[in-house]
């Protein structure tokens, strides 16, 4: 290898492919849609913390409406028995209900009925100009709910004297399971399995879309080399070799471009979105484990920050580098043969198979990986080589042993050896190839050829 | 001396025998013409030449050792097939090919805006290849094959696709090249620039070398040594007879008899494109 005409191969590559604005548009609209997907939780709750409702209780019980507490959600004022003209069949006037509900200010009147003269079954109705909601009316739902039961228990006491709230809130029960992870050195963890299998599939999917795409990316520049025709002018000043060695290097630095762009970028929008809005430092959470997995509340978003937090960063970016990188030069140099043995991009489709169903396999067995981390299937599928950078690295936020990590990625250096020089010798001949239509057998046959 | 000296080269593809033991010397500094009909392994030996393919056997050797993968930067290559980037800068296309063949890019720079200027097309550097016409481009790939400087220029029909205008152009900067000390290899099937440029030739044909020489020499040799006479006869009209050359005199005692006023009396040498389908359909 000629390494100054190497590096010269790498470079056009490179910024050729780094000034296309469909590497731009993508390089700076998924940050956008990253961060969108980071913050968009917290403009939800955010958002559901709207104003407080106004509702207005006409009570004919004479108790319920003493016993609504106001919440943050609900502002609940006793009207008493004001007269809505309800009449037998339980509808109200209408002429009345729309001079209360005006003339109180509310954004609900709910008129409270009793059936029968002991209590024993009440209607509420709420009527409102506008649709108060699902949460609000499951609150208000529950907090008269509430009201009756409790002086329903109050009249229980009076009556046998017995002390029923302190009877039900001693057999009352709500044990919180709480999942805790022992780590290798003996610490523990809060852990969240679910959080787990998400990061897992995320990987998973994400190795396997960005390995496709970057391999897209150098088979399309083969193609476009060899249907130009500029490629024989290439190889009489360099190595055949050189020139797809260079290619696929060129878009391996696209690749880490981008990854780098991507996290600055969604990192960045996120500091500034977030200090912009008040939400605090959204990954201080994540980053602080202690803090949040000894905290109290091990419920929602704090579980997921805390596992997230559990999880070391550092190992996940090194096995993400390393089996994007070496899953992407195993791929992308078997790309490049099927490539160099075409014309068009039509006509790779048969070509292509042999490549993309084991990594549609990995993406599949990937999958799987959540529902079994331990699986058979899953530790095979994270050790032959054509399936092992998908499935391995979604076998990462379950901690694998090491020395399983070690030998995929060994196993899978060796493979990507054997098969670039397998790709450079039917690549060589290949790109020279003009007019018909190759098949497998013409692929096998230039490896042969070249010796 | 030779440049290029081809030795018992034979390449084969699986089945196929592309060069047959071809031997082959290319002297320095004169243009030699490669001809041969379409698969005959023209291309095959231009690629042996420019180190694309290595021969199965035989040897090249570039200036007198065993040419290796440095002296490609002293070969300039144009092949029949052209290609360009089409989406790349004209400006940034040719320093790349410029680099590849090892110039530094100062060199480069410089060199590229002087063929530039000489083929008036210093405002194509910005503009995509794709936005020049086809007889631009053509240019265009000429400049990147000659730009360092080669020792030896490789050109694989370099006039077609342009027009007469062009086609001189090209052909004025073949001989300057010439003049300026450079080996060009020309394969081409347009026999009337083989005759017009190629000081020597060689012809193959199915795998193997027919005939090498010089162009004059090989046109006598392969001549059927006849003469044109050209007269007005007593009727007063105009004649041009062709006649073997052992019975010209005869023919001329006969003419000089009959008081015809005489034209002309030149040796015929037949045009390349006859020798050229006679070996070639003959097998000679």
């Amino acid at each position: 290898m000629n390494i100054s005409k190497l590096w010269i191969i790498i470079s056009r590559e490179y910024l050729n492919k780094v000034k296309k604005k469909s590497f731009l548009i993508i390089t700076f609209v998924a940050p956008v849609l990253f961060a969108g997907l980071c913050i968009l939780p917290s403009v939800i709750l955010a958002g559901a913390k709207e104003e407080a409702k106004k509702v207005a209780v006409a009570d004919y019980t004479g108790y319920v409406a003493d016993s609504l507490r106001s919440s943050e959600t609900v502002l609940y004022t006793n009207l008493g028995d004001t007269d809505l003209g309800i009449t037998p069949e339980l509808k109200p006037d209408s002429e009345k209900l729309t001079a209360v509900l005006d003339g109180s200010g509310a954004d609900a009147v709910i008129a409270i009925i009793p059936l029968d003269s002991l209590g024993g079954s009440i209607a509420a109705t709420a009527y409102s100009r506008k649709d108060l909601g699902m949460e609000t009316s499951q609150l208000i739902r529950r907090d008269i709910n509430e009201a009756i039961e409790n002086r329903r228990m109050a009249d229980y006491e009076r009556e046998t004297g017995l002390n029923l709230v302190e009877a039900m809130e001693s057999v009352h029960s709500d044990v919180n399971l709480v999942p805790m992870r022992v780590n290798e050195d003996g610490s523990v963890a809060v852990s969240e399995s679910g959080v787990l299998s998400i990061l897992s599939m995320i990987l998973g999917l994400g190795l396997y879309m960005f390995i496709m795409m970057f391999c897209g990316m150098v088979m399309s520049s083969v193609i476009e080399e060899k249907s130009s025709r500029v490629v024989e002018v290439l190889i009489s000043s360099v190595k055949a070799t050189e020139l797809m060695f260079g290619k696929i290097i060129g878009v391996a630095l696209v690749a880490m471009t981008q990854f780098l762009l991507w996290i600055l970028l969604t990192v960045g929008i996120l500091a500034v979105v977030g200090a912009f809005m008040g939400f605090g430092n959204l990954f201080g959470a994540a980053m602080d484990p202690t803090g949040m997995a000894t905290g109290a509340d091990l419920s929602g978003m704090s579980v997921i920050f805390s596992t997230l937090g559990t999880l070391n960063y550092g190992s996940l970016l090194v096995c993400f580098f390393l089996f994007f990188v070496f899953g992407y030069l195993l791929y992308a140099s078997l790309y490049a043969a099927i490539g160099s043995a075409v014309e068009t991009e039509a006509d790779t489709q048969q070509l292509q198979i042999p490549l993309t169903i084991p990594l549609m396999i990995g993406m599949f067995i990937s999958i799987y990986t959540m529902k079994a981390p331990d699986s058979s299937l899953v530790f095979w599928g994270s050790m032959i080589p054509f399936t092992s950078p998908v499935v391995m690295l979604s076998r990462i936020p379950f901690d694998p042993p090491v020395w399983q990590i070690v030998l995929s990625l060994a196993l899978l250096v060796a493979t990507f050896i054997l098969m670039a020089w397998f790709s450079a010798k039917i690549y060589k001949v290949g790109v020279l190839m003009f007019g018909k239509k190759s098949t497998f057998k013409d692929l096998w046959k230039w490896f042969r050829q070249d010796s | 001396m030779a440049i290029i000296q081809i030795k018992q080269v034979t390449k084969t593809f699986g089945e196929k025998t592309a060069l047959q033991s071809v031997s082959l010397d290319i002297p320095e500094g004169r243009i030699f013409g490669l001809l041969g009909p379409n698969g005959a392994g023209k291309t095959t030996l231009i690629r042996i030449i420019n180190r694309i393919t290595i021969p199965t056997s035989g040897m090249v050797l570039f200036e007198g050792r065993p040419i290796t993968d440095e002296d490609v930067a002293r070969i300039g290559y144009l092949p029949e097939e052209r290609g360009l980037y089409r989406k790349m800068k004209v400006g940034d296309q040719a320093m790349y090919l410029a680099q590849l063949k090892g110039m530094s890019r100062s060199d480069a720079q410089r060199e590229l805006k002087a063929w530039f200027e000489r083929f008036g097309a210093q405002d194509w550097w910005n503009k995509k290849v794709e936005e020049l016409s086809k007889g631009m481009a053509q240019k265009f790939q000429f400049i990147t094959t000659v730009v360092h400087k080669p020792s030896l220029m490789i050109l694989d029909e370099p006039f077609s696709g342009f027009d007469p205008v062009n086609a001189e152009l090209i052909r004025q900067e073949i001989l300057r090249l010439k003049a300026e000390g450079a080996t060009i290899i020309l394969s081409t099937h347009n026999m009337e620039s083989v005759e017009e440029l190629c000081d020597e030739i060689a012809l193959i044909n199915k795998s193997r070398l027919v005939v090498t020489g010089g162009t004059e020499e090989i046109r006598r040799r392969y001549g059927e040594d006849n003469v044109e006479i050209e007269y007005t006869d007593a009727l007063l009209e105009r004649r041009t007879e062709v006649v073997p050359r052992a019975g010209a005199n005869a023919r001329l005692a006969e003419l000089i008899a009959q008081g015809v006023t005489f034209h002309g009396f030149k040796e015929v040498i037949p045009r390349m494109n006859d020798i050229f389908i006679k070996l070639v359909t003959e097998g000679v």
